[in-house]
């Protein structure tokens, strides 16, 4: 089983945050075998097993329990690495090398895509799909 | 040479005080680099038209010392402080609107940088006629309600303190005022001089840098009668003693940020800590932290990591904040 968290937080501002991976799609038809999104309500689902809104510990035996897990820069990436597990952070603006973990597989496409200021709210950058790396990428670290 | 902004936030003074304060700020032996003065006025007005005050403006380019008057948001000395506090400089003299200090007291202040570790020097505060005995004082924060302050009287030789008050030298950046304190900023440089002296820097009493207080019952802090204000200050005041012997940890930040901190915290020593997810790092709340300590700033990884600018890693931030 693949464990997917799509979704960073949402923004305040309403709009699309910028670390959110734009090609799930592609990356999920790209998969063999059972995958389970984890998330919170009103976040769309994509794959028919969405379990939403999990405690702590009912997320921490999901990665362990999964093959591998696969998230944005979110909080599972945190979780994952705390329960010494590796799995696949896809990022774009926000820097591996200060909220990433070395131990998992950190996908950025370009650093020169880096939001200038890595501590302001996320709300004042922009979303740009061009600035993640392509689902091909993504399944050659998956499968 | 050491860059030395001077910082004096003024209000309701303008024709009292400060004049004398601005005189003696510009006859110092040793120049500051920079003059900075926060106008906290109600009704701010356009000094320059004021004769002394052109001729001050006029004395300082001629002597070749910055100066920049801000008009400042009328929130309390202690905000404008940690404006100063944040300019860049290595050194800030803050001085108060209603404190003349004599033309030697820069130079000797700064005499003392030159020792390891300083964090703060300050000279003899002396508000004529009250001269208390201060000859057995320790400076100790234990004692703030026994004994006078160490800058009460003529100071005869150096002596190693935990806090001080009014007008003192300090090293910039290291440490922050408290702008949770009200806007009488009751008590705000005792807590600033102790946060430095919590940083593990040296607080000193220093002779020869005699400033005279001519203490204003109009202007200033004393502006305001609201004795709530007096109260809430002080409570936050008297919550930073009782747990000074803590470190104080305030998670105000998402879940990721928690779990990466609970690699951290079995480092601190005697944690408090203050958590938004409990049930990643057991705490208590944020809410209550607010109430305790009034401004949660100083324990925000992301403004430290701004202000740092910071290249390493979140974890390595936490570690450089507590520990």
């Amino acid at each position: 089983m693949i464990l997917i968290a799509p979704y960073a937080q949402k923004l305040v501002n309403g709009k699309r945050n910028p670390k959110n991976y734009p090609f799930w799609d592609e990356v999920i038809a790209g998969v063999a075998e059972p995958i389970v999104q984890v998330g919170v309500e009103g976040e769309a689902q994509l794959v028919p097993e969405f379990r939403k809104n999990l405690k702590i510990p009912e997320l921490r035996a999901l990665i362990r329990e999964c093959r591998i897990w696969v998230s944005c820069d979110s909080f599972i990436q945190h979780l994952g690495w705390d329960e010494g597990k590796q799995g696949i952070v896809l990022w774009s603006v926000s820097d591996p090398l200060i909220y990433g973990h070395e131990e998992n597989i950190n996908l950025l496409k370009d650093r020169a895509n880096l939001a200038k200021n890595q501590f302001l709210w996320w709300d004042s950058v922009e979303y740009d799909p061009n600035k993640f790396v392509q689902p091909s990428e993504v399944l050659r670290h998956v499968c | 040479m050491p860059k030395v902004l001077c910082s004096i936030s003024t209000r309701g003074r303008y024709h009292t005080t400060l004049p004398l304060a601005l005189q003696a700020i510009i006859s110092q032996s040793r120049s500051v680099d920079k003059l900075m003065i926060f106008d906290d006025n109600d009704e701010p007005q356009d000094m320059r038209k004021e004769l002394a005050y052109s001729y001050f403006f006029q004395m300082l380019e001629l002597k070749g010392i910055a100066w920049e008057w801000l008009f400042a948001g009328k929130k309390g000395q202690h905000h404008n402080h940690q404006m100063a506090n944040s300019m860049g400089y290595e050194w800030v003299w803050r001085v108060d609107d209603d404190a003349i200090p004599e033309p030697n007291v820069l130079e000797n202040l700064l005499k003392w940088t030159r020792l390891d570790n300083i964090g703060a020097v300050g000279g003899a505060i002396l508000t004529p006629p009250y001269l208390p005995d201060t000859s057995q004082v320790t400076g100790l924060i234990d004692n703030i309600d026994n004994e006078p302050n160490i800058q009460w009287n003529f100071i005869y030789e150096r002596k190693d303190v935990e806090h001080l008050h009014c007008s003192f030298l300090y090293r910039a950046g290291v440490a922050d005022y408290n702008t949770g304190l009200s806007r009488v900023a009751h008590r705000e440089e005792t807590l600033f001089t102790y946060a430095l002296r919590q940083k593990g820097y040296c607080i000193l009493a220093v002779p020869e840098a005699n400033t005279w207080h001519m203490k204003n019952p109009q202007g200033g802090i004393r502006s305001e009668t609201n004795h709530e204000l007096y109260s809430h200050d002080e409570f936050i005041f008297r919550n930073f003693l009782e747990h000074r012997d803590k470190t104080i940890v305030v998670l105000n930040c998402g879940m990721g940020d928690h779990v990466v901190f609970s690699h951290v915290l079995p480092e601190i020593k005697n944690p408090l800590v203050f958590s938004c997810y409990p049930d990643i790092v057991p705490g208590r709340s944020i809410a209550e932290a607010q109430w305790l300590f009034g401004d949660l700033d100083r324990w925000n990884v992301y403004k430290k990591m701004d202000k740092w600018r910071w290249k390493d890693s979140l974890e390595t931030a936490y570690r450089k904040l507590y520990l």
